[in-house]
């Protein structure tokens, strides 16, 4: 595995919140990470302090191996960002935003801003002030892309936009990736936009991942079983791994992680009159591990 | 046109899969034909291309298309013929089922092969009637 980001122990509070705590995350190089959490778990606090804003309490952040210190500048070059809100001078016209953008990074790329512009039909002489909140993502995207990344961090980018410009934005982010092979962190909360593009999913919750896991093998490995009895199935399930469990008399939901043929046989030893075991999708999966 | 629906709980790459085999069953496309290439497809699905390589790197093992370094994936000369096993498996495994399900009601064997014989009837005079339209 060539990792391509590395953070150890880290931990960050403001006054006496602890926002992060111990928190440990190692990415593999070309990989799609999903980070999901429900708001105030962190995750951009996490995202701050990979981009050097913020220092950490305490822990280490490695980008290819090397220990990034805070306000050190000299990795930000390889990695693109984009955010909700892309903050960008407004007086400036898009060309001029760009050479501007151009003069920060060594490998810039002014064919592909240029076809960018076009693809999305931006007018380079466009004040900033004028343009919409979709024209100005597609632009944070051109800044992003034409500094050829190595690491892309996607900081929640499509929210409040529509599908159409949302689909645009995904679409060119996969040709990146397919081309490039850029490693992604891609933190969102329009959840089902991933559930196609990731590799990894982590959910960030009490300041730590609770679940760091390769998602095609979680997606195969977590189940909702439904149960139903003749007799209460109350305290009858004794099995680990249960994330949720909803017990409504002789019927009984839980979701489990992982489901594994012993566990289905312990549960079949109930005196049960049926069980069923249902595939779950990223949103449903989110939904149970994060409440 | 190949299609991923995002709400089925069957993996991506799984539906890759099972509509390349039905496009190569139908002959949309034939033995020694390219399929698209994993960025083309990935981008044109909005999925990741590790899951379209995945897909294509189970088709390969399972004998259904082969890669020519730098070219691409084409279909293989055996495929229909492996479908047609896959599907006769398929095929097997439903029969199975409902036979089980005709012994659960204590169906004699000559009774399960009437119900049989009175699907397919009904089934063939569906197909007839509307071939003759």
């Amino acid at each position: 595995m060539k990792e391509i980001l590395a953070i150890k122990n880290l931990s960050k509070s403001f006054g006496k919140k602890m926002v992060l705590e111990n928190f440990n995350l190692i990415m593999e190089k070309g990989k799609v990470y999903g980070l999901l959490g429900i708001n105030g778990e962190g995750k951009t606090t996490l995202i701050r302090m990979i981009m050097g804003v913020i220092p950490p309490d305490d822990g280490e952040i490695f980008f290819k191996n090397k220990k990034i210190s805070f306000r050190d500048d000299s990795y930000k070059k390889e990695i693109g960002f984009i955010a909700e809100e892309s903050i960008f001078y407004s007086w400036m016209s898009i060309k001029e935003l760009l050479s501007f953008n151009a003069s920060f990074y060594p490998k810039w790329n002014t064919r592909k801003a240029n076809a960018y512009l076009e693809k999305f039909s931006l007018d380079p002489k466009t004040r900033i002030r004028h343009l919409s909140r979709g024209m100005k993502l597609k632009l944070g995207l051109i800044v992003t892309l034409a500094s050829e990344p190595e690491f892309l961090i996607l900081d929640d980018p499509t929210s409040g936009l529509d599908v159409p410009t949302r689909h645009d934005f995904l679409k060119e982010i996969i040709k990146e990736l397919s081309e490039a092979g850029t490693t992604i962190l891609f933190s969102t909360h329009i959840v089902h936009e991933i559930e196609g593009i990731i590799d990894n999913l982590g959910i960030l919750k009490f300041g730590n991942l609770i679940l760091d896991e390769d998602f095609h093998e979680l997606k195969n490995s977590v189940k909702r079983v439904l149960l139903t009895s003749d007799e209460s199935l109350e305290d009858k399930i004794t099995i680990d791994g249960v994330i949720t469990q909803k017990i409504n008399g002789t019927q009984c939901e839980i979701v489990v992680y992982p489901w594994t043929e012993e566990k289905k046989k312990k549960i079949e030893a109930l005196n049960l009159n049926n069980m069923e075991v249902k595939p779950m999708n990223l949103e449903e999966i989110f939904i149970s591990f994060a409440s | 046109m190949i299609e991923i629906d995002t709400s089925s709980f069957i993996p991506f790459y799984e539906q890759i899969k099972q509509q390349i085999k039905t496009r190569i069953s139908l002959g949309v496309v034939k033995p020694g034909e390219p399929l698209p290439s994993i960025r083309e497809l990935a981008t044109i699905l909005i999925i990741n291309p590790n899951t379209v390589a995945r897909a294509y790197r189970e088709l390969e093992r399972e004998g259904f298309i082969y890669t020519r370094k730098g070219k691409g994936c084409f279909v293989t000369d055996d495929s229909t013929a492996l479908i047609k096993k896959e599907r006769t498996l398929i095929l097997n495994q439903v029969f199975d089922g409902a036979i089980e399900e005709a012994k659960k009601l204590n169906l004699s064997s000559s009774e399960i092969k009437k119900i049989f014989e009175r699907r397919l009837g009904l089934k063939t005079e569906v197909i007839k009637k509307g071939e003759r339209k």
